[in-house]
């Protein structure tokens, strides 16, 4: 299992390191392929047109007159080991892990992504419950009664779930709920939990359903289609012909072998959404990670997406990794096969 | 050249995602297109589904003569409908009139529904060709690395894993982001296009790559692969006449899965501001406009909205179907 | 696997229902009503009270460029400064035109202006003190001069007229040169004495002293771009603790500020909490229902509660609509062709449909149309409209005939560049576009990142010509209210640069740049008006400019507050005025 654990965290190493070459390519290699020099890539990483000297300042911070190579190093040792920004007469160090310094607003990334992370994990956790409950009880429900009016009511209703755009039932359900029937808070309305919890969820309703919306109706069919192959694989057969009841062999036999393609799937999109959940958050102005990203887009503020990016990375890497640990766990052949 | 699909049916059971590379024992005579089509007929609901979707693209086709007909110029303002202090539209129902199908926007009094039927050309145009993008590059993909297995396999394998866990979004508005308005010979919307249809595909390659994976894997251990090797036919001579032709169905089920998907996320690209230009209409543009306006003049995002919804939903529709007919295993 | 139609039967359902939402929601009014607001802040104090006490909650929907009073460009920011950071001269608490008359604040008097007209001697107050006590001396003005215009590698937000008309050599700033005594832009005879050594004359030199950048600054506090954090005050108020940015700043009373040094009164509240990045709708919605007393920005409520706002008597009672002295205009290059023929610059002039463009900003509401380069709070403003067509709507017979007389009878092609950032100058673009369309005149829009604009796409001179940016929408408000503050960037020859420049009509005549220099060498205040109004005429003259729209802000003051009023100077309400009824 130790063994096990180490080559996992072993890949979840090279993966960070692939992203980090992904993420570099985006943000520094790609644009200068498509024209940019040193001079135009420092200005945009200020932002509202900066002087001469601003930008001789930040393309030394940034090393980009040096080679891609060494560019690439400082980019990562940065983020492992930290940085240092001059304010002029004292040096500021961005302590790792460093997600890099926003010159617009002078002030570090990091701290800003983690204030925003309570309101993106509010809106994650909250969406994931009310996801995974209805998406893997409707599933379930379906195939075992497969055919029946609720399946193909169910199934239908996922369609159009995994069919609309979320910005745009986001829209309807404030249309609806918030303005035409003023019972939840309009949009951007974020409460902090530690302040009024009941407000906090108040304010997250909408947001929370909207988004689960979309994920239960693609876990439904996935959960469905998978309880549908396992519940006739031979070992429920056997669990049937020992006689046991309907109930533990569908318990116990079939949603838990079903179950573990969906967990896979779960700690992806749970990892992805850590990372903002840019949609959602823009349809409802909730002030989370997303809505830092699209808001630093449109404020030519460079370095925040950068630390945005890198930060919903690294949770997707987390996250791939503890749903590899939690697999051993469960299912033992998982360690050998690996 | 195709090969012959006289195959017993017994690997299906092993192979859950199989899609259609049999079928030929039972209905004798008959090829599996013929026998697809046949099933694919009577499923009403994706035959619906496929009929929106070809009035879809009729209407992204012929959208000029359409709009000439029963709308007005797309970019065209028509401010007398327009309140002049709040800026929204006058009369009933955000405008809507024999003259305004769908009514005006708030502010510019654009025709919805012109807007609308223009908007079908970006939304068709990107979901296809970033589609074909993900599609040449995961068949590329999947075909060699079930193929060959071994470490290539492994290699291909995890960096389909690693393609999956990116932040997509992020990923598609730092580059539109950081980008100039002229590059790689292009510029403007011809660029926007070309960087939107390339993030899309490229990024989204591994669906595609995954299911091809699978089937490969599970054909090049057929007795007519095997006969080609015996009589020693290149590796290149088997993939092409061999595997490819035998991989054509489930390529063509999961494209067709596919562009819904592509539609929705240039859908949320425009929504956030980084996709095609404007004045240029788009479905997620327009919507991202209406977000001011919710309470005011609900027509204007209920028509782009539902605009999406259906196309998105009739692809699917009629994928499922498509996949139904081509799958032996769910006939009912 | 059979389906039926019921996912698509339940959409059809909730179609209706909205539908039948709108209906009643009553987002169609029948237009053209009445929606005149009270507008009685802009002429007069509402609520006059002494009162003193409260907390005083402020709003931003983003966030200030910096809270450093050296290192800020945003008007909202040098009115918002005031509170804590005192300058040697400052604005009257007064409604109106008075409100732009400088008067002195931590200087006894305005500046004293030497007979070759380039030194300023200013002399400080006795008894003034910084928060912790200490007492503030001329040195520490001289110290905030030179971080804040002779350090752009560190400090680079705001504007550097000091660094543009001082004669201080090639003094490195502060940073890279420790010995402040290098600086000889500045000189301080003694504590309370401080000298401006000029270059060439500037005669509107108090107006530069009232900006924030003449704040005293302790040079051991200072922490360059981390000073914002913790502003050492000169003010009524100090920052309760050290602020990190995007938290909710708080202000407190600062025990060490002497009201008999202050010509204002500005220590109405006992505490003052700015919150940022209020999401603009639910920020407008406190501030209608009380929660909130002021948007800080001062730039107006959005599109939603403006449309709350006219429909309701009662809040129109508590309305401002006051121009913003923002005048929004299209340049025209004359070093695109065809714009180089004058009469092809006066057919897009003739062609542009003003009330559409109107329009895109969001009405009547939303401004005036302009017909000329000044904004009419500034003096020498006269309502000269040399390319006036009826209603403003464009005359095709004079775009006809310039187009003839220039050459292009069917018309040409040319580009329109606009901020892609912002959409109500996108939409304004697409105004442009469509009204020109229909006598031939072909554009191309091309939208640029807002942060950029001025770097490096529609102020760089060089990117206009290869790009072929014929027109190119802009917007400009004065950095002090005088015709020289507003119009000299936008107009003089001296003002084109390679990059950065505001000049974007690259306007360099002799005439303008000579009456431009005259003025600020002219002591007269109403003689300079004329020469303004001059420069005005000429550079319409020059069909190089096509102004649209003097900028208004719809202000909605909650009943809560007191000594409310919208001060001429910063174009917003006067934050350091206000108080709260108890």
């Amino acid at each position: 299992m130790i063994r096990y654990i180490f080559r996992r965290l072993a890949a979840g190493v090279v993966l960070l390191l692939v992203v980090t070459m992904v993420v570099f390519a985006i943000f520094f290699l790609v644009p200068r392929l498509a024209g940019i020099d040193s001079d135009g890539l420092a200005a945009r990483y200020i932002g509202k047109s900066p002087s001469p000297e601003a930008i001789a300042a930040v393309k030394e911070r940034l090393n980009l007159d040096e080679p891609i190579t060494v560019q690439y190093w400082e980019f990562v040792s940065g983020l492992v080991m930290g940085q240092e920004y001059d304010s002029g007469t004292d040096i500021i160090h961005c302590d790792a892990p460093c997600f890099g310094y926003s010159f617009k607003t002078n002030t570090e990334v990091w701290p800003q992504l983690l204030e925003r992370l309570p309101v993106t994990g509010s809106l994650a956790i909250g969406a994931a419950v009310i996801w995974l409950v209805a998406g893997v009880s409707i599933g379930v429900l379906s195939a075992l009664r497969r055919g029946s009016l609720l399946d193909r009511a169910a199934m239908m209703t996922a369609l159009a779930g995994v069919s609309l755009p979320i910005f745009f039932t986001g829209l309807v359900s404030l249309a609806l709920l918030s303005y035409y029937w003023p019972i939840f808070p309009p949009g951007g309305s974020y409460t902090d939990f530690t302040e009024n919890p009941l407000a906090w969820a108040h304010g997250l309703v909408l947001p929370w359903v909207t988004l689960a919306f979309l994920y239960a109706a693609m876990y439904a069919r996935l959960t469905r289609a998978g309880m549908l192959d396992t519940m006739g694989e031979d070992f429920i057969r056997t669990a049937r012909a020992k006689g046991l009841p309907e109930r533990t062999v569908v318990t116990k036999h079939g949603l838990r072998a079903a179950l573990t393609p969906i967990i896979t799937i779960f700690g992806l999109d749970f990892g992805l959404m850590l990372g903002g959940a840019v949609l959602t958050e823009s349809t409802f102005s909730l002030p989370g990670l997303g809505k830092f990203a699209v808001d630093a887009i449109r404020g030519s503020d460079l370095p925040v997406v950068l630390g945005v990016t890198m930060f919903t990375a690294v949770f997707v890497v987390i996250a791939n990794l503890v749903v590899d640990v939690l697999y051993a766990w469960v299912d033992p052949r998982v360690r050998v096969g690996a | 050249m195709t090969a012959p699909l006289d195959v017993p049916g017994a690997a299906e059971e092993a192979q859950p995602e199989a899609v259609a590379q049999t079928g030929g024992t039972r209905d004798r005579g008959r090829s599996l297109g013929q026998i697809a089509w046949m099933r694919l007929r009577k499923d009403k609901v994706a035959m619906t589904g496929g009929a929106f979707v070809v009035l879809m693209a009729l209407v992204a086709l012929f959208a000029p003569l359409i709009v000439s007909l029963l709308g007005h110029p797309p970019n065209q303002w028509n401010r007398e409908m327009i309140d002049p202090a709040l800026g929204t539209p006058m009369g009933p129902m955000g405008g809507m009139s024999g003259e305004h199908l769908f009514g005006v926007e708030p502010v510019t009094g654009r025709d919805i529904f012109s807007r609308i039927v223009y908007g079908a050309r970006i939304s068709m145009l990107i979901g296809f060709l970033a589609t074909l993008v993900s599609v040449v590059i995961g068949t590329f993909m999947g075909i060699i690395a079930g193929y060959f297995g071994g470490w290539v396999d492994a290699l291909i394998s995890r960096l389909m894993d690693i393609f999956l866990a990116f932040p997509l979004l992020l990923f598609a508005m730092a580059l539109v982001g950081v980008l100039p308005d002229a590059a790689f010979g292009l510029q403007d919307n011809a660029l926007r296009i070309a960087i939107l249809v390339f993030i899309i595909g490229f990024f989204n390659w591994p669906y595609i790559g995954r299911i091809i994976r699978g089937q490969t894997l599970s054909l090049r251990e057929r007795e007519f692969v095997e006969a080609s090797r015996s009589l020693g036919a290149s590796n290149f001579y088997i993939l092409r006449k061999e595997l490819l032709p035998n991989l054509v169905a489930p390529i063509l089920v999961y494209s067709t899965l596919l562009i819904p998907t592509n539609i929705l996320f240039e859908a949320a690209l425009s929504f956030l501001g980084v996709g095609v230009e404007p004045p240029t209409a788009t479905w997620g543009g327009m919507l991202s406009e209406a977000v001011d306006y919710y309470d005011s003049a609900p027509n204007f995002m209920l028509a782009p909205g539902l605009a999406i919804f259906l196309t998105v939903l009739a692809f699917n529709l009629f994928g499922d179907g498509l996949r139904d007919a081509l799958d032996p295993r769910t006939q009912s | 696997m059979r389906k039926k139609w019921l996912g698509l039967a339940a959409a059809g359902t909730s179609v209706a229902m909205l539908l039948s939402a709108c209906g009643g929601g009553g987002g169609n009014g029948e237009g053209g009503g009445d929606y005149s607001v009270d507008n009685s802040a802009i002429s007069s104090i509402v609520d006059q009270s002494k009162e003193q006490g409260g907390t005083l909650k402020l709003a931003h929907s983003d966030q200030f460029d910096s809270l450093d009073p050296g290192n800020t460009y945003y008007a909202a920011n040098w009115d918002f400064t005031r509170l804590y950071a005192r300058t040697l001269v400052t604005y009257p608490q007064k409604p109106g035109d008075k409100g732009q008359e400088p008067i002195p604040d931590l200087a006894t008097d305005l500046g004293e202006v030497s007979d070759d007209g380039l030194t300023w001697t200013y002399t400080l107050k006795k008894g003034l003190k910084f928060q912790d006590g200490s007492k503030i001396t001329s040195e520490d003005v001289k110290y905030a001069i030179a971080r804040s215009n002779f350090a752009p590698e560190v400090l680079n937000k705001g504007p550097n007229y000091f660094f543009q008309l001082l004669d201080a050599g090639d003094y490195k700033g502060p940073y890279k040169d420790d010995n402040l005594d290098n600086f000889t832009g500045v000189t301080t005879p003694d504590d309370r004495t401080i000298k401006f050594h000029l270059k060439k004359p500037f005669a509107e030199f108090d107006y530069l002293a009232a900006m924030p950048q003449t704040s005293p600054v302790p040079a051991d506090a200072d922490t360059g771009t981390q000073y914002q954090t913790n502003v050492v005050s000169t003010g009524p108020y100090k920052f309760e603790s050290e602020w990190t940015p995007g938290q909710t700043l708080t202000l407190v009373r600062n025990e060490h500020y002497d009201p008999s040094t202050d010509p204002l009164t500005r220590n109405r509240p006992d505490k003052i909490q700015v919150q940022w990045k209020q999401e603009e709708n639910d920020r407008d919605k406190r501030l209608i229902n009380g929660d909130l007393h002021v948007d800080v920005a001062g730039l107006g409520v959005e599109a939603s509660a403006r449309q709350d706002i006219l429909r309701n008597e009662d809040l129109r009672a508590n309305a401002d609509n006051p121009q913003t002295g923002f005048l929004l205009y299209f340049a025209i290059n004359p070093n695109v062709e065809p714009f180089d023929k004058k009469a092809c610059r006066e057919a897009v002039l003739y062609g542009a449909d003003k009330t559409a463009m109107q329009g895109a900003w969001g009405g009547t509401i939303a401004g005036d149309i302009a017909t000329n380069m000044l904004p009419p709070s500034i003096k020498g403003y006269k309502p000269i409209d040399p390319y006036g067509t009826k209603g403003q709507k464009g005359s095709k017979k004079k775009v006809e005939a310039a187009l003839k007389e220039c050459g292009m009878p069917d018309g040409f092609s040319t580009n329109i560049s606009y901020r892609s950032d912002r959409d109500k100058e996108k939409k304004t673009a697409e105004a442009l576009q469509q009204a020109l369309q229909q006598y031939g005149i072909k554009t191309d829009l091309k939208g640029y990142p807002a942060g950029t604009y001025t770097s490096e796409q529609a102020g760089s001179p060089e990117f206009v010509h290869r790009e072929e940016l014929g027109i190119i929408a802009y917007g400009w408000g004065a950095d002090w209210p005088s015709g020289y503050g507003f119009l000299s960037q936008i107009m003089h020859g001296d003002s084109i640069k390679p990059a950065g420049n505001s000049n974007l009509s690259e306007l360099d005549d002799p005439e303008v740049n000579k009456l431009l220099d005259e003025s600020v060498q002219t002591e007269d205040p109403a003689a300079r008006a004329e020469i303004y109004a001059e420069v005005n005429q000429l550079a319409m003259e020059s069909a190089t400019f096509l102004p649209y729209l003097n900028q208004k802000a719809l202000l909605y003051r909650p009943e809560e507050l007191s000594n409310v009023y919208f001060s001429e100077a910063y174009k917003m309400y006067d934050y350091s005025a206000l108080g709260l009824e108890q």
